[in-house]
C-alpha cells in the first residue's frame, strides 16, 4: 500500500514539475512581452483572448504546426537531441522544490548540490545544440554559453555555500525551515543574495547576460539554425528558466512558502495559503528579472569574464570568510552577519558604479585627443 | 583537411577573405596560440542580419571572438538612381532623390533643388529659404533620432527601450513634415525657387509646441544612458576616427565633427539663409563612439534652436518663383556645377552636367555614408565583434544612399 502511495506520489510531482515547467514557461512569455511594452510606451500583444493572454498559447500551436527543418550538414542526431535535452534541467529542479507547506515532491538531502548540478544540464544541451547546427553564429553563441557558465556557477556556488553554513543542511526543506518566523536569508544576509542574483541571471542567460544570443551580434546565437517546436522547446525552457531560478531564490533567501496566515487551509495536508506567497515572491522576483533586462545594456564578453573573475569571486570568497568568522567568533551571530551583510550590501552597491565611473573616467583621459 | 565551416559557395568576397587568410597565414601571422591549427573562420553579417541597418554585408573573418578582417559588400540595393535621372525631366526626378538618403529625404531634395537652381542661376523666394531650413532641420531631427536609436538597440536591450521612445518622438516631427508635404518619408516637396506648398493654417504653433517639448525630451534619452556605467563601457574610447582619418577619407558630418574637426557645411560653406541664424557647430574630442552619440544629441538641440529661430524670422510673401510655377519642364542652360549641402550624416553633394536638354546630361551623387564606409576596414579590425556591431552603429550608414 505504501508502495502504491509512493508511486502515486512520484507520478503526480512529475505530472505537476511539467506542467508547472510549461504553464510558467508560456505565462512568463506574455508576461515580459506586456510588461516590456508597457515600459516601451507601446501595446504589446493584446489581440488572442483578453489582454492577449493567450498569445503564447497561440504561437506553440503555430511552432508545433511549422515545418520540422533541419539543415543539410548538420548533425542529426545531435541536432534532435539537443531541444529534447534543454527542458531536463528545468523539471528536475521543479521535483525538489518546497512548493507548501507538506508538499514537497523530492526532498533530497544534497538538494542544494543537486540543484546546482542539474541546472548546467541546459548549458549542455544549448553547447551541442550550437555545436550541431554546423553555423558559424551558433557555435560563437554556444561557446560564449559554455564559457559563461563555467565562469558564473563558481559566484553562486559560492553564494549557495553560505546558505548550507548558515542553515547547517544541505537539503531544502530544511533551509525553509530555517527561515520560518521572518528570519529570512536575503534580510538578514542581503549581500549573499545580491551576489546569488547575478550568477543566476547570467546562468539564465538573460540580459544584461545574454550573450549566447545577443540578437545584434549573433541573430539568435545557438539557436540560428533551429526552427519550429524545435526552436519553441529553446524558447520554453528559458522563460520557463525565469521562474525556476526564482523559485531557487525563493526558496534560498526569502523564506520559501513561509508568510502569515499559513495554516488557514489546509487541503488534505496541504496547505494552500503558503503556495500563494510562494507564487507570489516567485512573480515579484520574475518582475524583477524583466526590469532588470530592459535597464542594462549587454555587456562585452570580456567585460563579462572580467565581472565574474575579478569581482564576483573574489568578493563570494571573502563573504565566505567573513560569514564563517562570524559565526564562529561571534556569540549572537545572526546578528552578527545582519551588520556584516547589509554593510557589504551598501557598500557594493554604492561602491561598484563610481569605481566603475571613475575607471571610465581614466579611461577616456588616455583616449588620445585627436584635436591638433 | 575537412573544413568543419566551409562555405558550399564562396562568392568573390569570401574567396577575396579567404585569400587574405592564406597570405596571413603564409607570412606567419596567424593564430597566437603555438601548436593549433590556423583557427581563422570567415562569418558572413548581412545581407540579412539584425544589425546591418539596410542591407549591406560584411565579410568578417573572425578569429574567436576578435575581428582580423572585414570587407563590405554594397550593391544589394541598386537602384540605378543617377542612370534614371538621364531620362527623365528636371521635375519628374525629384521624387527619386527622396530616395536615394531615404532617412533624411527633404535634406537630399534640398541639395538637388540648389543644384538645378545654380545652374539656371534662380535664386528661391525668401519665404521659401525659411520653409526649406524649417524642413530640412526637421528632417535632420528625424534622421538623428533614427541614428541614435537603431545604434542604442545595436548595443543592448536598454537600447530596445531608447529606440522605442525615440520612434515614438520622431513620430511627432513626421506629423509636422506630413502636414507640410502629404507624406512622412518620400516628400517630393521641393521645387525649383521654392517649395511646393505654402504652410497650412496652425501649422506655426503646432511646431512651435513640438519643439518646445523636445529639449525635455532630449534630457530623458540622455538620462537614460549618458551615466549608465555599462554603456560607457562599451563605448568609450572604441573605434576612434583619428583626424588623419577625417582627411584621407573624406569622413563628413557627426562623424567628422565627432573628432574636432569643424566641418559644417551650413557654417563653412553657408547657404540659404544659414549666415542669419545663429546655432554652435558641435564637437568633441576623442572621436570614439561616445563622443559621435553626444554630438548627435547635441545637434538635436542645435537643430530646435535653429527650427524657432526660423518660425519667429518667417517673412510673408510667395514660396516660389512666380516664372517657374507653371512649366514642369525646364531646360537649364549647358554647363555643369556641384552643390554640397550638409545632410544629417555629413555632405551630401548633387553634381549635374547639363547639355541645355529637358534632361540631365548625367547625375552624380556624393554620398556621405559611402565615403563613412570606407573606414570600416581600418576601423573595425583588431576589435571584438560585439564592439564591431557597435561602432558600425554609431557611424550611421543608410544603404539606400551607398547602393543609390
Amino acid at each position: 500500500m505504501d508502495l502504491l502511495l509512493d508511486i502515486i506520489r512520484l507520478v503526480v510531482s512529475v505530472v505537476i514539475a511539467y506542467v508547472v515547467v510549461f504553464a510558467a514557461a508560456l505565462a512568463n512569455i506574455v508576461f515580459e512581452r506586456r510588461t516590456l511594452a508597457f515600459m516601451q510606451d507601446r501595446h504589446g500583444p493584446n489581440r488572442v483572448g483578453p489582454h492577449g493572454i493567450f498569445q503564447s498559447v497561440a504561437d506553440a500551436f503555430k511552432m508545433m504546426g511549422k515545418e520540422d527543418f533541419r539543415p543539410a550538414l548538420a548533425d542529426p542526431w545531435i541536432f534532435t537531441l539537443a531541444p529534447i535535452m534543454v527542458m531536463i534541467g528545468a523539471v528536475a529542479v521543479q521535483l525538489t522544490m518546497p512548493y507548501t507547506k507538506g508538499f514537497t515532491p523530492a526532498d533530497l538531502n544534497v538538494g542544494l548540490i543537486y540543484i546546482v548540478a542539474v541546472t548546467s544540464f541546459t548549458t549542455m544541451a544549448i553547447l551541442l545544440g550550437g555545436w550541431a547546427s554546423r553555423n558559424k553564429y551558433s557555435l560563437v553563441g554556444a561557446l560564449r554559453s559554455a564559457a559563461q557558465m563555467v565562469s558564473y556557477e563558481i559566484p553562486m556556488i559560492l553564494a549557495l555555500l553560505i546558505v548550507a553554513m548558515v542553515v547547517g543542511s544541505f537539503s531544502l526543506d530544511a533551509v525553509v525551515d530555517a527561515q520560518a518566523d521572518y528570519r529570512w536569508i536575503a534580510l538578514y544576509m542581503p549581500f549573499t543574495f545580491l551576489l546569488y542574483a547575478i550568477a543566476a541571471i547570467a546562468e539564465l542567460n538573460r540580459g544584461p547576460f545574454d550573450l549566447p544570443e545577443s540578437e545584434s551580434e549573433l541573430v539568435s546565437g545557438y539557436g540560428t539554425e533551429y526552427s519550429g517546436m524545435r526552436f519553441g522547446m529553446f524558447f520554453l525552457n528559458e522563460y520557463a528558466g525565469m521562474t525556476i531560478m526564482s523559485m531557487v531564490a525563493v526558496t534560498l533567501f526569502l523564506g520559501g512558502w513561509h508568510g502569515p496566515f499559513e495554516d488557514a487551509l489546509v487541503v488534505g495536508g496541504v496547505a494552500i495559503v503558503p503556495l500563494v506567497w510562494f507564487l507570489l515572491k516567485t512573480y515579484v522576483l520574475v518582475f524583477a528579472l524583466v526590469w532588470v533586462r530592459l535597464s542594462i545594456p549587454r555587456l562585452q564578453v570580456d567585460q563579462l569574464m572580467a565581472f565574474a573573475w575579478k569581482v564576483l569571486i573574489p568578493l563570494g570568497l571573502l563573504n565566505i570568510a567573513l560569514t564563517a568568522a562570524v559565526m564562529l567568533w561571534v556569540p549572537r551571530w545572526r546578528w552578527g552577519l545582519f551588520v556584516v551583510g547589509w554593510v557589504s550590501f551598501f557598500a557594493f552597491v554604492g561602491l561598484l558604479d563610481p569605481i566603475l565611473k571613475r575607471r571610465l573616467r581614466k579611461q577616456r583621459e588616455r583616449v588620445p585627443v585627436v584635436t591638433s | 583537411m575537412f573544413d568543419h565551416f566551409a562555405t558550399p559557395e564562396p562568392d568573390e568576397a569570401v574567396k577575396l577573405a579567404l585569400r587574405r587568410i592564406e597570405e596571413r597565414a603564409a607570412a606567419g601571422h596567424g593564430s597566437d596560440m603555438e601548436g593549433l591549427a590556423f583557427n581563422e573562420v570567415v562569418v558572413n553579417m548581412g545581407p540579412q542580419h539584425p544589425s546591418t541597418h539596410g542591407v549591406l554585408r560584411l565579410v568578417v573573418t573572425l578569429d574567436g571572438e576578435l575581428v582580423k578582417d572585414v570587407i563590405p559588400v554594397i550593391g544589394y540595393l541598386h537602384r540605378c538612381k543617377e542612370k534614371l535621372a538621364e531620362k527623365r525631366t528636371y521635375y519628374q526626378y525629384i521624387p527619386i532623390v527622396d530616395r536615394t538618403e531615404y532617412v533624411a529625404g527633404m535634406n537630399c531634395e534640398w541639395a538637388y533643388a540648389m543644384t538645378v537652381e545654380k545652374l539656371m542661376g534662380i535664386r528661391p523666394t525668401r519665404r521659401a529659404e525659411f520653409i526649406r531650413v524649417i524642413v530640412g532641420e526637421l528632417s535632420r531631427i528625424a534622421s538623428h533620432l533614427v541614428a541614435v536609436g537603431t545604434f542604442t538597440a545595436d548595443l543592448s536591450p536598454l537600447g530596445t527601450a531608447m529606440v522605442f521612445y525615440m520612434f515614438r518622438d520622431r513620430e511627432k516631427v513626421l506629423d509636422l513634415l506630413e502636414e507640410v508635404s502629404g507624406a512622412r518619408m518620400m516628400f517630393n516637396y521641393f521645387r525649383f525657387g521654392g517649395v511646393r506648398y505654402d504652410l497650412p493654417d496652425g501649422w506655426v504653433e503646432k511646431c512651435r509646441d513640438v519643439m518646445k517639448g523636445m529639449p525635455k525630451l532630449v534630457e530623458e534619452y540622455e538620462s537614460l544612458v549618458d551615466d549608465n556605467a555599462v554603456f560607457l563601457q562599451r563605448t568609450v574610447g572604441k573605434g576612434v576616427i583619428t583626424q588623419q582619418d577625417v582627411m584621407d577619407y573624406g569622413i563628413t558630418g557627426p562623424n567628422a565633427r565627432a573628432s574636432g574637426v569643424e566641418l559644417d557645411l551650413r557654417r563653412t560653406r553657408p547657404y540659404s539663409v544659414y549666415p542669419e541664424l545663429e546655432f554652435e557647430v558641435c564637437t568633441a574630442q576623442h572621436g570614439d563612439i561616445f563622443d559621435r552619440y553626444r554630438v548627435r544629441m547635441e545637434e538635436l538641440r542645435q537643430s530646435v534652436k535653429i527650427i524657432e529661430q526660423c518660425l519667429d524670422m518667417l517673412p510673408r510673401g510667395p514660396v516660389q518663383v512666380g516664372s517657374l510655377r507653371a512649366p514642369y519642364v525646364i531646360t537649364p542652360p549647358p554647363g555643369s556645377c556641384y552643390v554640397g549641402q550638409e545632410n544629417p550624416r555629413g555632405e551630401y553633394g548633387t553634381y549635374i552636367v547639363s547639355d541645355g536638354s529637358r534632361y540631365p546630361y548625367r547625375l552624380k551623387f556624393r554620398d556621405p555614408c559611402f565615403c563613412n564606409l570606407q573606414l570600416f576596414p581600418k576601423l573595425l579590425r583588431g576589435t571584438k565583434i560585439a564592439d564591431a556591431v557597435a561602432i558600425s552603429g554609431s557611424i550611421d550608414l543608410v544603404l539606400g544612399g551607398i547602393d543609390r
